[in-house]
């Protein structure tokens, strides 16, 4: 009795699709191509940018780290949070103090950042256990407020004495990485760091979290009744969200060398949740883009003697069309015509 | 071996199950009842999507209401949905494979585990394919290889032929009917598709307004008068 079935031969959606090729950026939310970008950037951007350029490309490269932890959140789980540049900021704030207090290597400041912010993380998913869709998105928001009126009092450590380590006078400046110690360097470093950041992302997707979290994106209900524990596993995608958004923060430190507490409103975390949603949550290359977005086209806009705060006005329209006509963003478009591409080079 | 005892399940004052009492031991027991009779409710019971107001539930012998809906699932209740909840963006084998995630196991174990189910639902073609590609047919049956993998002990099927057409309803009826045998599993099956409880099911339940109104052997179910009155639609000696 315990015999193969075969399954009818009504008209199987395999059948007739078997044969088009699936978008390749599909297949897996990262694959080497992700790996291969980044390269090519590493080489490129210091090559070719110039100090100002290198500047707002290191931006990108950060701020693609706090898009693709937003991303994960939302694309995996299904759940809005407003409140990732507040954890941006924790994770700065850790690697600050961390460096100033006690002169530890900068990487052992990146992890430690990342694991506050990871707690910080873990924290906001208690709210996240009783409520989705917006009331979660406001809670997050509220999170990020009250952030942003805790660091405005206490400010980042610069070398001060005391537990906040903050100094009035004598400001010091964090000491980068021997390793990336020129603007050049650091670039590259940045790049390394986003590069790790798609591979303990793509890890946790192809494995067992990632198949508890689509369970549970897809129903609770389904998810308990395959054995997810729903609590572990929306804390557990909490806890790496808000790692890979405190090492965004401490990326920032390392950058700028200090941080200041007025670049962490919360208004700050609804722009690049936006902007993550502009950009694709579904695709790798969606981070990327949503970073360029926030950093590059004001960027681009100063230097053609435009206001960059301009750039704001375009991210509502995209928004609109975004929600409108492209639900996986600019990315999901991009994969689109890649798909379509290929479709006609395998029909031809 | 499920022992249910004055289960009672109350909304807003309305009684969706009444003290029901049963205990199945067929391979395969159906539930059937009108719209509305508490059959979902039922499974939702079991599942531990619903607590219920009083009553116990015992799956050879362990008190399934102490254990929240997850631990229930590992410790071998599984059940599928009137909307099947198959994963459009995993692959065929993964919509599976969860639910051997949280069970310690070798790897291959794991991997004999996870094809033996394929292979018995006839997945093994489709099983790195996306499954938002599958049809109708393909996702019922990712539905149940995922409640039969492993080591299931009772299994909870919610109108699994609902939208299939004869033919597929067919091949359903097969790997339902082969539940027993493949995994040493009981299954619970709510289907209104009469010919399906009949061709499938040893024993039947049959509930209305949330109240046991029969159980036993489902040929001696079918014959009884009040069931054929409230479910069947038929008067007593109308063939």
């Amino acid at each position: 009795m315990a015999g193969q079935i075969h399954l009818p031969t009504a008209p199987s959606a395999l059948s007739a699709s078997a044969v088009l090729p699936v978008a390749a950026a599909e297949r897996a939310p990262v694959n080497l191509s992700a790996f291969l970008v980044l390269g090519v950037l590493a080489i490129a951007v210091p090559l070719a940018a110039n100090t100002l350029w290198l500047k707002v490309a290191t931006g990108v490269m950060i701020y693609s780290l706090t898009a693709m932890s937003i991303a994960v959140l939302y694309r995996r789980l299904g759940l809005v949070s407003l409140t990732h540049v507040a954890l941006m900021g924790c994770g700065g704030w850790v690697v600050l103090r961390l460096a100033h207090g006690f002169d530890t290597p900068f990487e052992v400041n990146l992890l430690c950042g990342g694991l506050g912010a990871g707690l910080a993380g873990t924290a906001l998913a208690w709210p996240a256990l009783r409520m989705r869709g917006l009331y979660l998105a406001l809670v997050t928001l509220m999170a990020a407020g009250a952030y942003a009126i805790l660091i405005n009092v206490t400010q980042f450590p610069n070398g001060g004495d005391g537990w906040l380590g903050v100094a009035v006078r004598a400001v010091a400046f964090m000491p980068r990485p021997w390793i990336a110690l020129s603007d050049q360097a650091y670039f590259v470093y940045c790049c390394g760091i986003v590069a790790l950041g798609y591979a303990l992302i793509g890890w946790h997707e192809a494995t067992r979290a990632g198949r508890g979290w689509a369970m549970i994106r897809r129903s609770e209900a389904a998810a308990m009744s395959v054995g997810v524990n729903v609590t572990l596993y929306k804390v557990w995608g909490f806890a790496l969200s808000g790692f890979l958004a405190g090492i965004a923060g401490g990326l920032l430190a390392g950058d700028l060398q200090f941080l200041d507490a007025r670049s962490f409103p919360a208004a700050e975390s609804v722009m690049i949740f936006a902007l993550t949603i502009v950009g694709g949550a579904w695709h790798w290359y969606g981070a990327l883009i949503a970073a360029a977005l926030y950093r590059l086209a004001p960027a681009i806009l100063n230097n053609a003697g435009v206001d960059g705060n301009a750039a704001y006005i375009f991210f509502g329209l995209a928004l609109i069309q975004a929600l409108a006509t492209a639900p996986k963003g600019i990315a999901g478009q991009i994969a689109g015509l890649l798909d379509r591409l290929a479709r006609r080079g395998s029909q031809g | 071996m499920i022992e249910i005892d004055r289960l009672s399940v109350v909304f807003g004052g309305i009684h969706a199950l009444n003290r029901v009492t049963v205990t199945l031991m067929a391979p395969v027991s159906g539930i059937i009842g009108p719209n509305g009779a508490g059959k979902t409710t039922f499974l939702n019971v079991l599942s531990g999507f619903v607590r219920p107001a009083e009553g116990s539930v015992r799956m050879d012998g362990l008190e399934l209401l102490a254990l929240p809906p997850h631990a229930r699932a590992r410790a071998g209740l599984r059940r599928s949905f009137q909307r099947e909840q198959v994963v459009d963006e995993m692959s065929v084998e993964d919509n599976v494979r969860v639910v051997l995630d949280p069970i310690r196991l070798s790897r291959a174990e794991r991997a004999r585990l996870l094809d033996r189910a394929l292979d018995y639902c006839g997945l093994t073609a489709v099983r790195r394919e996306r499954a938002e590609r599958l049809n109708a047919c393909e996702r019922r049956m990712t539905e149940l290889a995922r409640t039969i993998v492993g080591s299931p002990q009772l299994v909870l099927l919610d109108e699994p032929g609902a939208g299939l057409s004869q033919g597929e309803v067919e091949r359903l009826r097969q790997v339902i009917a082969g539940i027993h045998a493949f995994a040493g599993a009981q299954t619970l099956l709510i289907d209104h598709d009469v010919e399906l409880i009949q061709a499938v099911c040893q024993d039947t339940m049959v509930l209305d307004f949330g109240m046991l109104i029969a159980a036993g052997p489902t040929a001696d179910v079918l014959r009884d008068a009040r069931v054929r009155a409230v479910y069947l639609g038929m008067e007593e000696g109308t063939a």
